[in-house]
């Protein structure tokens, strides 16, 4: 149904796509993978009339065409729904369903817009949805379908998802494979774009990799396997994505005793031994990033006790936690894990100012030894220490977001999605450094929506749900199914 | 001549500040060819005089930018405020109380804009709000009437020229570097310029947020402070209408200087070749006979160029 042919995009000096060439057919699900900076985005962009390719054909049923703005791919048939959602809190969902189709006139009803919406919001699973309702009110699960009700709104053809799960836990991201799925049966071409291994699996029936700005010929799915898929991307043996575990625990570094905050529904008992990986999983709301928050001090104790070492640890403040030596890292990297229009550098240095100061005098020596100390312990190359944080590449951005605490030598580091919009790459040699740090003593506790990489890092396991600690089992004994089903058991239950 | 090879990717930098140094440069030049009475040395003294009091105070104001939070509205009135008050203490207690009770209460004035800043989250409004009080201050503390003080050691420090140059323009060049020294050398310096970075990295990495706004704050109201004491030494009185409307001229320093809006970039001494800058031009205009109108609409013209200059060349480093 769609044929790009020979599509050549330039940056600047920059060759991003040299000669790609992309073919989905109908009611096929095709997956676009890659490492950042491949040019996956770029391609899909480029046939979503957002950029114009510098060279290259496009053919849809055999017949050219020509997109050079979102207006021509809207009238060949292509609709996209790119990485931040284009969904307007103020507006209703119906509203938002038919947002910038010129053929609905302003004098449209509400009621007779909802009326309108309903088939396509019945289609992507959202048939309890109000469409009179703000958009607001809905999770964002719930509004990456109201996009994709859009596109059926549009009648594409040809729909374009860019890392449409990329934020939403895997309870939700059932939905958005269902809806992806209803939308193939009807005969749609649905080219999806993502990093994640276990969707690409159960969703996708072939698969495009792109490498360097080359594209290779599409791969059957089912003849794959991980490792496989994984090597085509990376374009050389990976040996393991994961690194071994750890082969002996140290003291116990953090013991929580019934503790409770708000975002918990019953009282949560946990320890951690220096030198071990624990693993938080859940979906959001679940409390597993609750958890995190209450060790750094982001969300006050409300009852219980913490334990550091031994001793009785209750942070009121970030500060306070990083006086303890506990350190935290959001999910949100962009919010409030680096400082974008700053040096690398001065992002390495920025909680350790004290530590390169002599009488509140910077010391130019003393700040180059402390970067350079991370640097060597991170894998970040020295060459992008004249580079501002918010122009590296996803992974280095999440690199240096990470490195900034391990200067501070921490007794404990919490990792909400330790990477997240990280290629496979990088994230391999994220999985790495953590695993090292771990071996020399630092115990680590993270919050993952991603199941390979919960059993992948992690010692061991805490699952939650709707507040609740569920259990917590050795990594090694569980399996995909059942984190699965610990972290929506009740759902299944009811 | 380009060159291909790898190493040629790396961009070379130009510093901000190169980019006002080019300005001038080009002003000079283009003024000294036109206009004989221009480039003389007397008259690059005269420049650099003018510059002088509103160059204090931006450097003070571009403080309040770096640390992320916008403008503060209130430093002319705080200015009047400060010299009714400083003129009211001279005359009472003499010379020596007059300025350290000065610089006092303008840190005081600090702290309480920079807290009430963090509480209400909003720079412009507290300050405009700020603004108001001070003014009215000033009109109850003077009774509305001019104040004068009877003071040898004051009236020195307003109007000698210690080496042939005048006391103001010493406090604007100390003051330049100094808060240069601080911004680039200091750890408190290094935590403003993070805290406007990224107010959210800041926190998460244990910053002192609120503090940096109050420093910042306490910065613009010094500037004040030394504007004020050196006006009311010069003139001897002092009167609640000072200073009045001169607000957007320490903020057109700051723009024209090239400091980002969103804080977290650039330096005091981009807001002291700005205010330079704007001296220049105002200078040149006068000895081109430019009406007052004309001057105005030049100047302010230059400030939405030089923005959007600023806006377009950052968007290229990306």
């Amino acid at each position: 149904m769609l044929v790009m042919t020979d599509i050549v995009k330039r940056y600047g000096p920059t060759l991003v796509l040299d000669g790609v060439g992309l073919a989905v057919k109908a009611g096929e699900v095709m997956a676009l993978m890659g490492e950042n900076g491949a040019g996956k985005s770029t391609l899909v962009k480029i046939l979503a009339g957002i950029e114009p390719s510098d060279q290259g054909r496009i053919e849809i049923d055999g017949k050219p065409v020509a997109i050079r703005s979102p207006g021509q791919a809207r009238a060949a048939g292509v609709g996209y729904v790119a990485q931040e959602l284009s969904i307007i809190d103020s507006l209703s969902v119906a509203e938002n369903v038919f947002l910038g189709d010129s053929s609905i006139g302003i004098m449209r009803s509400a009621a007779k817009l909802a009326e309108m919406a309903r088939p396509y919001l019945d289609r992507v699973g959202l048939d309890y949805v109000d469409p009179l309702a703000l958009a607001e009110n809905y999770s964002v699960a719930e509004r990456q379908l109201i996009e994709i009700a859009r596109l059926l709104s549009r009648k594409a053809r040809i729909a374009i998802l860019d890392e449409p799960t990329a934020a939403l836990s895997e309870s939700e991201i059932i939905r958005v494979k269902a809806a992806v799925r209803a939308i193939a049966a009807d005969g749609c071409a649905v080219i999806y774009v993502t990093h994640r291994m276990p969707e690409v699996f159960e969703l996708t029936n072939r698969v495009t990799v792109l490498r360097n700005g080359k594209s290779f010929a599409p791969m059957e799915t089912a003849t794959l396997s991980i490792d496989t898929l994984i090597e085509a991307m990376l374009g050389r043996q990976l040996g393991k994505m994961f690194p071994p575990r750890a082969a002996r625990l140290g003291a116990e570094a953090v013991r929580l005793e019934s503790c409770m905050t708000p975002g918990l529904k019953a009282p949560v008992s946990l320890s951690v031994r220096s030198g071990e990986i624990l693993a938080l999983a859940g979906q959001v709301g679940s409390g597993a990033s609750t958890i995190l928050r209450l060790l750094a001090g982001v969300t006050p104790l409300g009852s219980g006790a913490i334990f550091l070492e031994g001793n009785a640890y209750a942070p009121k403040s970030v500060a306070d936690g990083i006086a303890s030596k506990v350190v935290y890292c959001s999910d949100d990297r962009k919010r409030d894990g680096i400082f974008a229009v700053r040096s690398v550098p001065e992002n390495l240095s920025a909680p350790a100012l004290s530590a390169i100061s002599r009488f509140q005098l910077l010391s130019g020596s003393l700040e180059k030894g402390h970067i350079r100390s991370i640097a060597a312990k991170f894998g970040l190359d020295e060459r992008y220490f004249s580079r501002l944080a918010g122009n590296l590449s996803g992974g280095n951005q999440q690199k240096v977001a990470l490195g900034k605490w391990i200067g501070l030598n921490p007794k404990l580091l919490l990792v909400e999605e330790p990477t997240r919009g990280v290629d496979v790459g990088a994230r391999a040699e994220i999985y790495k450094h953590l695993r090292e740090l771990a071996d020399g003593g630092l115990s680590i506790i993270f919050a993952s929506s991603d199941t390979q990489e919960v059993l992948g890092l992690a010692d061991r396991i805490a699952t939650f749900f709707h507040g609740q600690l569920v259990q917590v089992v050795a990594a090694d004994t569980a399996t995909a199914e059942s984190l699965t089903r610990d972290v929506t058991r009740a759902e299944q239950a009811a | 001549m380009t060159s291909q090879n790898p190493t040629a990717e790396r961009r070379i930098r130009i510093p901000r500040p190169v980019y006002g140094l080019a300005a001038i440069l080009a002003i000079v030049a283009v003024a000294g060819f036109t206009t004989p009475s221009f480039a003389t040395l007397d008259n690059l003294f005269v420049v650099i005089r003018a510059a002088s009091l509103t160059g204090i105070v931006a450097i003070g104001m571009s403080y309040i930018t770096i640390s992320g939070n916008l403008f503060a509205l209130s430093a002319s009135s705080l200015g009047a405020l400060l010299a009714v008050l400083f003129a009211l203490i001279t005359a009472q207690f003499g010379f020596a109380a007059g300025v350290v009770l000065t610089l006092l209460l303008a840190g005081v004035s600090g702290v309480a804009q920079g807290v009430a800043i963090s509480l209400i989250g909003n720079p412009i409004i507290t300050t405009l709000a700020f603004g108001t009080v001070f003014r009215g201050l000033a009109a109850l503390l003077s009774g509305n009437s001019i104040l004068r003080i009877e003071s040898d050691l004051a009236l020195w420090i307003g109007t000698a020229r210690p080496l042939g140059i005048p006391t103001q323009s010493w406090a604007f060049v100390v003051a330049a570097l100094l808060s240069w020294f601080v911004i680039r050398h200091l750890k408190l310096g290094r935590e403003i310029v993070l805290c406007g970075a990224n107010p959210q990295a800041a926190i998460a990495s244990g910053l002192r947020v609120g503090m940096v706004t109050s420093v910042a704050c306490i910065a613009l109201s010094t500037g004040v402070a030394i504007m004020a004491m050196l006006t009311v030494s010069q003139f001897s009185q002092a009167k609640a209408d000072l200073f009045m409307g001169y607000d957007f001229d320490y903020i057109a320093a700051v723009l024209v200087g090239g400091i980002a809006l969103r804080g977290g970039r650039g330096s005091p001494l981009q807001a002291a070749l700005g205010a330079i800058l704007i001296a220049l031009l105002q200078n040149f205009m006068l000895l081109n006979g430019f009406s007052a109108g004309l001057r105005m609409t030049i100047v302010g013209f230059l400030v939405v160029v030089s923005i959007s200059l600023f806006h377009v060349l950052q968007g290229k480093s990306r």
